[in-house]
């Protein structure tokens, strides 16, 4: 499920959203502390940081909601400094949908793809066409009051595409909904952004949800960017620079727990073979399996994505020895890890 | 409905980044939607629905009442034509409190904001959806007007100065509330600063009469829209006066308009935000002083206007020299004694004779009425009869003056009616010796009627046609969309 690494793209070309030096103050507090960001076509941001990070003063003043105190932004070629154009070129999930309860799934498309100067015919061939993209065609005269809230989201990120803009901004788009309903929106989305070539911007509380839909990652802090990159970047920036607990965890058959952990001691970079859990001890029928966790000499170098063939080598030796391996896991950081890790670095 | 787990995989091909223009301006989309809502949505059919239901409530008592011939029917016209437009701006006023904080609330004003749109329109928009109330508002109140007016041409002219000044009144109401909510973040707050400046509007029409007279009572009158409003119908619906002698009245209610309309479209307006934002402290402080400075100037006026008029009144009494002459006057009556259902009239004459050798001074017939049960109410001879006073310059010597009197029968009971005859005193330090006529024994039975003035059916009716209406517009909703799927998801 956290498997997925994408490339990183091209920085300089084809920015849909470029932020520079973004600032606001509340008061005399400073909410946003030069936020500077760029965003390409086809690509999606994961957009991160604790409450009071400035995650929605960023988001509101990115959307023309707010104005900035200081700094500019441009979204696909139009200026910061015309609100109105600006706003045609961006779609918007806000995290609270807003929707008049009593208008239908389709007079609502139809609304505002007029208010973005469609036709009511081209509003309306425009609507049914993105009621059927996001699956509601067969409800699209229904009331909108009486949508589940997982079809309310998906009416939402249909209304922000009303204009087909460049850059999308989702605000907690799964919230609420269940396993499946999340897995759906969050291939939708994805969809959207390969096949629309449009820039999202995806903020979300939920972890892994951003790193298995998202290329890039921005994490915020008290105001201030505290990591940007590709999402395997700052998992592997961040864990070179501080974090712990790299290695492998291995299932072998209860007899030969003390052999396997003697003969993996012995391999090459392998500081310590340990247990890994009572649990896992009594399971595995019919004569039980226990795990091991191996962790190697020096986790600043070594790491799955620099050195795998050091996994080969651990298993090579179980498999010379002839210790069945019942089940194997690479240990590796994920972004909840990195996010937990810098969010309290800054606080400290 | 299995369509919920099934993502389409095809992508709509939309026109692209280009600037489309339908021609249809921002403001009549979100007057149309927000038509929609405060109609389908069932806040402005309710509300109008109260608003039916007191008028005929309203209209039925009046009606009672000018069964009694307590109230004659311009009266009437103009109290009910006072309350509808009353109540309208205090529907006007809720609408209008709603819209902007309402949609905060409802998190539905983001989405509005996030489009390519004028502040301005979406406001001019809203504010045409709100004042919708208000022409239904007046054609509900039509029929009850005419019902009212019992044939008098009190209601050709009540409909149009009803509509003007409503129309006038109204819309700025709407404006007023709109403004209220633009700096508002709750409904809460909104509906609660729309209802008092509501009341203090309201407030002055409330003051006692004396409190209304004078340089500052008639002052305030013409400032304050609403009292200046009423007090121009007043005068044209009831006193049949010329509108050109208090076309003066019209001036507040119109330069109020203006002044909301100016402050909601080109101050607010353009500036309409997602927050409703905080005001600094010192705008607060600002407000709660004119605040508690307007309430504590309705406080002294109240407590004091009534005393000073008092004071007017009982001028300081020189004790008066008792030179009490007689007068050979005499007062007959030619009526004994009479029994009448209650809402009937008796019709009395008196003969006042002049016994003496000299004329007589000018003398005032008053004539009392008396409650004869101890423990029943205390009878207002005004409410009872039309001539509660009438007047004799002189009698010649044994000349007779006679003189009518009609009563009516307002509420059952044992009543004894007379009439006095008063010389007028020669000086101030003089008085007169008072005369009194027998008395007529008046029994008064209980009347009661179900449909006076045949206002029953427009009492009931107006509620019923409009619940019928309200159901019309409803399964003409249902037509166009499916009721038929609930939630197929979990949510």
């Amino acid at each position: 499920m956290f498997e997925k690494n994408h490339p990183p793209g091209p920085r300089s070309e084809n920015e849909v959203l470029v932020a520079k030096d973004l600032r606001k103050f509340y008061g005399q507090r400073e909410a946003l502390k030069g936020l500077s960001f760029s965003l390409n076509a086809g690509r999606v941001l994961g957009f991160l940081g604790p409450n009071g990070a400035g995650k929605t003063t960023a988001i509101r003043i990115l959307t023309t909601i707010l104005e900035p105190d200081a700094g500019h932004f441009v979204v696909n070629g139009i200026s910061s400094e015309h609100p109105e154009e600006l706003r045609r070129k961006i779609g918007v999930l806000p995290e609270s949908l807003g929707f008049h309860k009593q208008m239908t799934g389709l007079e609502c498309l139809v609304f505002f793809g007029r208010l973005y100067g469609r036709s009511a015919a081209q509003a309306r061939v425009t609507g049914l066409a993105l009621l059927e993209e996001v699956a509601l065609d067969r409800r699209s005269k229904s009331l909108v009051g009486t949508y589940s809230r997982g079809m309310r989201q998906r009416l939402g990120i249909a209304r922000a595409l009303v204009n087909d803009p460049s850059v999308l901004f989702l605000d907690e788009p799964t919230l609420g909904l269940d396993p499946r309903g999340q897995k759906e929106l969050l291939d939708l989305i994805e969809r959207i952004a390969r096949e629309r070539n449009v820039g999202v911007i995806l903020c979300s509380h939920d972890l892994p949800e951003v790193e298995s839909v998202c290329d890039d990652v921005l994490i915020m802090n008290l105001g201030q960017v505290v990591a940007a990159g590709t999402v395997a970047e700052v998992i592997g920036r961040t864990r070179r620079s501080a974090m712990q607990g790299n290695g492998i965890r291995i299932q072998v058959p209860l007899p030969a727990v003390a052999e396997a952990r003697q003969i993996l001691a012995a391999v090459t970079n392998v500081m310590n073979v340990t247990p890994a859990g009572d649990d896992a001890a009594t399971q595995g029928p019919p004569f039980g399996a226990g795990w091991l966790r191996v962790e190697f000499a020096d986790s600043t170098i070594v790491n799955l994505t620099e050195n795998p063939y050091l996994n080969n080598r651990v298993l090579d030796a179980l498999i010379r020895a002839e210790i069945p391996i019942l089940g194997f896991e690479a240990e590796r950081s994920r972004l909840q890890d990195v996010f937990l890790h810098l969010t309290e670095e800054a606080l400290a | 409905m299995s369509n919920t787990h099934n993502l389409n995989n095809n992508p709509v091909e939309l026109s692209g980044n280009t600037r489309m223009d339908s021609g249809t301006p921002t403001w009549w989309l979100v007057f149309v939607r927000e038509l929609n809502e405060l109609w389908m949505g069932g806040k402005a059919p309710v509300l109008l629905l109260i608003y039916s239901v007191l008028l005929g409530i309203m209209t039925y008592v009046m009606a009672s009442n000018s069964e009694l011939s307590l109230i004659p029917p311009q009266e009437m016209v103009y109290e009910t034509l006072k309350a509808a437009i009353a109540v309208g701006l205090f529907i006007s006023m809720i609408i209008g409190a709603d819209a902007i904080s309402g949609e905060r609330e409802r998190s539905t004003l983001e989405s509005l904001l996030l489009t390519p749109t004028s502040r301005r329109q979406i406001v001019f928009g809203k504010f045409l959806a709100a004042i919708s109330p208000w022409p239904v508002a007046l054609a509900i109140t039509i029929p009850y007007l005419k019902v009212l007016s019992q044939g008098d041409a009190v209601f050709a002219q009540a409909v149009p100065w009803g509509a003007l000044l409503g129309t006038a009144l109204s819309p700025a109401f709407t404006g007023m509330g709109i403004l209220a909510s633009f700096w508002s973040n709750s409904n809460k707050t909104s509906l609660f600063t729309g209802l008092g400046i509501y009341i203090l509007f309201l407030l002055p029409t409330q003051l006692p009469g004396s409190a209304q007279t004078g340089t500052m009572g008639s002052l305030l009158q013409q400032v304050n829209p609403i009292a200046a409003t009423n007090h121009f119908l007043s005068k044209v619906l009831v006193n049949n006066r010329h509108v050109g002698e208090f076309w003066p009245f019209l001036i507040s209610p119109a330069l109020f308009a203006a002044l909301v309309y100016v402050l909601l479209f080109w101050y607010a307006g353009p500036s309409l935000r997602l927050e409703g934002g905080k005001a600094s402290k010192f705008w607060v402080s600002v407000g709660r002083l004119i605040g508690f400075s307007v309430i504590a100037c309705f406080m002294i006026l109240l407590s004091t206007t009534p005393a000073m008029a008092l004071q007017q009144e009982e001028q300081p009494q020189e004790p008066a020299a008792m030179s009490i002459e007689q007068m050979p006057l005499q007062i007959t009556i030619d009526m004994a004694y009479k029994t009448v259902q209650q809402g009937d009239h008796i019709i009395y004459k008196t003969v006042v004779t002049n016994n003496g050798a000299a004329a007589s001074p000018g003398l005032c017939l008053a004539m009392n009425i008396i409650n004869l049960d101890a423990a029943g109410d205390i009878v207002d001879p005004e409410d009872w009869s039309p001539q509660r006073t009438q007047y004799i310059v002189s009698l010649a010597p044994g000349e007779s003056a006679t003189h009518t009197w009609r009563v009516n029968a307002i509420l059952d009971g044992d009543y004894l009616v007379y009439t006095v005859v008063i010389p007028e005193p020669n000086g101030r330090d003089a008085t007169s010796q008072v005369l009194a006529s027998s008395g007529i024994h008046l029994t008064v039975t209980p009347f009661t009627k179900l449909n006076p003035g045949g206002v029953l059916p427009y009492a009931i009716g107006g509620p019923v046609v409009l619940v019928l209406g309200i159901i019309f517009l409803y399964r003409l909703r249902r037509r166009k969309i499916d009721m038929g799927g609930g939630t197929t998801e979990s949510e």
